[in-house]
Order: C-alpha cells, then structure tokens, then sequence
C-alpha cells in the first residue's frame, strides 16, 4: 500500500502540476464569462430588491475567489503535498491519501453532485476508492486521477483512455453549470464553480500539462475556501433546516435533497389549511419564518386574500424574489446536485 | 368549495377521533350540511356561566377557512361581548384577527375564555358591559347567573339547583 500510493502520487503529482497550469487558462476564460453572467444575474436580480443586491456584491467578491479556491477546494493540503511530491519526489503518497479521506467528511454534503457527476461518466472513479462517492467535486475529480494512475502507468494512456468519457463529462457538466447559472445567484456558490472548473478540470487534464504555478495560487487561495470547507458539514444542515426550502422545491426528487430534509425535519403531511397532501414541492416551501408550512395553493390564496401568515398573522413577504434570494445560499449544493442527478440519469 | 369541504371534513374526524379531549366541548355537524354546525360549551367553572351548557351555532362560509365561521349563541346569554337578542359575538378571531389556521374547535375554546374574560370596552349587551364599565361586578354576575340558570341550565338540573339554592341560600 505504501509503496503503492508512493507512486500514485508522485505520478499524479506531476501529471497535477502540468494540469493545472494549462487549467489556468482555460479556467480563466471560463471564470471570466462565469463572473459575467453571475454579476448580470445579480444585477437582475438587485434591480428587485436591495438587500439582494447587497448580497450579491458581497458575493461577487466571492465568486472572485471561489473558483480558484475551489479548484483545489478542500484538497488544499492535496495539492501542497503534490507540489512537495512534484519537486521532492514521492515520499508524501501515503500523506496525500490521508488528506484525500480528509477531505471526504467535509464534502460530504455535497456528494450527491458528486455522485451524478463522476459517477456518471467514469466506472473506475468508483472503483478506485469509495472516496470519490463521498468526497467533494474537488476531491472527486482528483482522487479520480489517482484511481487512473494507479490503474495505469502511463499518463498519456490514462488521458487517451479517459478522453471520451471526460469530454463527455464536461460538456455535461457545462451544461449543469449554465443551468445553475439559469437558475440564479446565491450568496453561497462555491458548488457552482466547482462543477465549471470540474469540467474544465477534466478536459485539461486530458489534454496538456506543464507546470504548478496554479497550483501554488490555489494554495494560497484556497486557506478561504478551506475554512469554509472544514465547517460546511455542519452548517449545512442547519442552512437547509432554516432556509434552503423555498429554493429546493426545485429539485425535487434528488437524493441530496432528500437527504437534507431527512436531517432537518419532516414537514407536516398534509396542508394544515386545505388538508390536502402536501406534495414534495409544498413539504420544501417554507413561506414564513415562524415556520408554518402550508401548500402552494393556499399560500396563493392567502397572498391575494388578507396575506397574512395563518401560523403568526404576519403579512408574507411580499416580495418572492426577496425571500429566494436570501434562502437560495444553503440550497445552492442542492440545485447543483438535481443538474448532476440529472447527468446520471442521461 | 372543494378545499373548504375537505378541511371540514377532516375536523369532522377530528372532532370525532378527540371526542373525549375536550370534555368542555361538543362539536356537532349536521347531517345533511357539512357547513352547518352546532357545539354545546361549558361555561367555564368561577365565573357565572359555570353550570351552564350554551349552544353554539356555526354557519361556515365557501371560503373557509380563509374566511371566519359566523358564530352565534343560541342560548341566551348575558355577556359584553355577546348581543343578547341575536347571540352575535364580537370576538376578533371571529373577524379580524382570523386566521386558517384555526379550526372550529379552537373557535369554540376561544369563544369559552371569552366567556371567562369579557371585554367590556367593546360591548354588543351594553347593559352588560355598563355594569362591568362602572365596576359593578356584583351586578354583572348576578345577572349573568341568573340568565345561565334561566336559559343555560337543563331544566332538571335547574330545578334540582333551585332547590338546593333554596334551600341553603338566598335566591338571586
């Protein structure tokens, strides 16, 4: 094992390092048009409400920083060690796997996109550990890589090998990313650049590497995005308990979803008001903050009638744009894994 | 009409599933209309109402519970809050302060700490509700006992209590 994961490691470290730096561009290009559409989006969206505004502007701070972060995302401690591989040699393989299951705690939340994801396109992924059905994109993508090496020597093989699959994945996951884009901006969107940068992570991959400089930017980079890495399993499940309802009735029946609801609370059967059964979309709308559930239609009703929550006799928030955009930040892992879900299925 | 029909529907079984819960209360729909109900209430025990069993009549709108049931006494009553010819109620959850949430059973609950707490300062019996307004709780209670003894008691138990009254202390 040891000295097996010696190899890996120094293999993938150098095949990382002349990734990343052809990633680099690419990502660049991809980040820049990200950027774009995500501030016109916000800006859309500001136009509605100030307060969203706010948030996007902050975000857009964000988004700036995530995707280079997010590139290594959690595996920050992955790609030092890789680049101490790259430059020294090999004698950190065993380490690297260690940061590597490291890693999976912490992205476990979002491994449901990850399962669409890599789970989709690459059988071995899956069968090189269990980690890449537990980890992050990040982690995923990469410890993807290691599977590969570690199956074969040759990189350019690998790459060969996986060509069809990745470009298959990409153009997939582009497609996801353009969705999410469609589908809003969040206050919280690492996930979201994450599959972007997968996609053009993979296709890089492939393709030509060099050298670590990106590597070495992510690094720094990524200490921001580490943190919130190290404390999202936990936050996650509260987010998604308080807010991120509203925006999950969208992607309904996705396993991630499913999963959050079930660590959150189950909402109430049946419509307290019309006694009719709540379906998946009513059970994940939480229209008031004082946590009366209640379905679409009556909430419809409510609205055109008097407005008032049943539950507290407070007026609705009148503006739904509002209520969105400051819920979708918890979901925004959950919109991601329905696209991803939907690549499994295709 | 439909949602309104299947909410009522379902504190219909409600109502019968819990029949036991509320000892206070007796919720009755009638038969051939599910949007007419009757409750019969105790008057809550320490006040004058106590021993008293009111009827209630609920007519419950299309648009329930969106919209309020109209409630009213059917047994007379002497209460501020109630009018005392028609049995209306002024009760802010019955108008204002409505909300879906409710559910008749609740109504009934409210309309009895109503009973136990009346609001003078909004009266529908202005007699009544001088009588607590220039502080004459003895007054009020008198005649609120007597108009639960008159219109409120079943009458063997009146007559069983007038006995007793009658025989222990003064009569009102």
């Amino acid at each position: 094992m040891d000295s097996d994961s010696i190899n890996n490691a120094s293999s993938t470290s150098v095949h990382n390092g002349k990734d990343f730096s052809r990633k680099k561009r690419r990502s660049a290009k991809l980040k820049q048009c990200k950027l774009d559409a995500r501030r016109e989006q916000w800006l859309s969206q500001s136009v509605v409400k100030n307060k969203v505004c706010c948030k996007a502007g902050t975000n857009g701070g964000d988004s700036k920083r995530t995707p280079r972060g997010e590139r290594d995302s959690s595996l920050e401690n992955l790609e030092m060690r890789r680049r101490g591989e790259a430059n020294g040699g090999g004698e950190n393989g065993s380490v690297q796997h260690e940061s590597d299951s490291e890693s999976l705690p912490s992205n476990s939340p979002t491994s449901s996109l990850l399962l669409g994801g890599t789970g989709s396109g690459t059988s071995f992924t899956n069968s090189s550990s269990g980690s890449t059905s537990s980890g992050g994109c990040c982690s995923g993508s990469i410890t993807e890589e290691e599977g590969d090496d570690g199956c074969l020597d040759d990189w350019e093989a690998v790459a060969d090998a996986l060509a069809a699959d990745d470009d298959k994945q990409e153009m997939e996951r582009n497609e996801n990313y353009r969705e999410n884009l469609c589908s809003g901006s969040t206050p919280e969107h690492e996930p979201n650049p994450q599959l972007g940068l997968n996609g053009a992570r993979s296709d890089l991959r492939n393709s030509k590497p060099e050298c670590q400089r990106t590597v070495q930017m992510a690094t720094g980079t990524s200490r921001a995005w580490r943190v919130d890495d190290a404390f999202r399993p936990q936050t996650l499940p509260n987010l998604s308990k308080q807010r991120s309802f509203p925006a999950t009735d969208r992607h309904f029946g996705q396993g991630g979803v499913s999963w959050v609801r079930s660590s959150a609370f189950s909402p109430p059967s049946s419509c307290p008001i019309c006694c009719e059964d709540l379906d998946f979309t009513d059970s994940s709308f939480l229209p008031c903050l004082c946590g009366f559930r209640l379905c679409l239609f009556c909430h419809k009703r409510i609205l055109e009638d008097d407005g008032r929550c049943p539950g507290c006799r407070k007026a609705y928030e009148h503006d739904p744009m509002e209520a969105e955009a400051s819920i979708q930040g918890g979901s925004m892992t959950f919109r991601l894994a329905r696209s991803c879900s939907m690549i499994a299925r295709s | 009409m439909q949602a309104s029909r299947a909410r009522l529907f379902k504190e219909y079984k409600e109502v019968q599933r819990e029949k036991a819960a509320d000892p206070d209360i007796q919720l009755v729909c009638d038969d051939s209309n599910i949007f007419k109900w009757t409750a019969l209430i105790k008057g809550p025990s320490e006040t004058p109402y106590e021993g008293g069993v009111f009827q209630l009549a609920f007519a419950v709108p299309e648009q329930y519970p969106l919209q309020p049931p109209q409630v009213r006494f059917l047994t007379k009553i002497f209460h501020p809050n109630v009018h005392f010819k028609t049995g209306e109620i002024c009760l802010d959850i019955l108008k204002n302060a409505w909300s879906p949430a409710w559910t008749l059973q609740s109504v009934c609950r409210a309309i009895i700490a109503l009973m136990a707490h009346p609001e003078p300062d909004s009266p529908l019996n202005c007699d009544s509700g001088n009588l607590l307004r220039s502080g004459d709780v003895r007054g009020y209670q008198s005649m609120a006992r007597m108009y639960t003894r008159l219109a409120a008691m079943p009458k063997k138990r009146l007559a069983a209590r007038i006995i007793l009254i009658t025989g222990q202390s003064n009569p009102v």
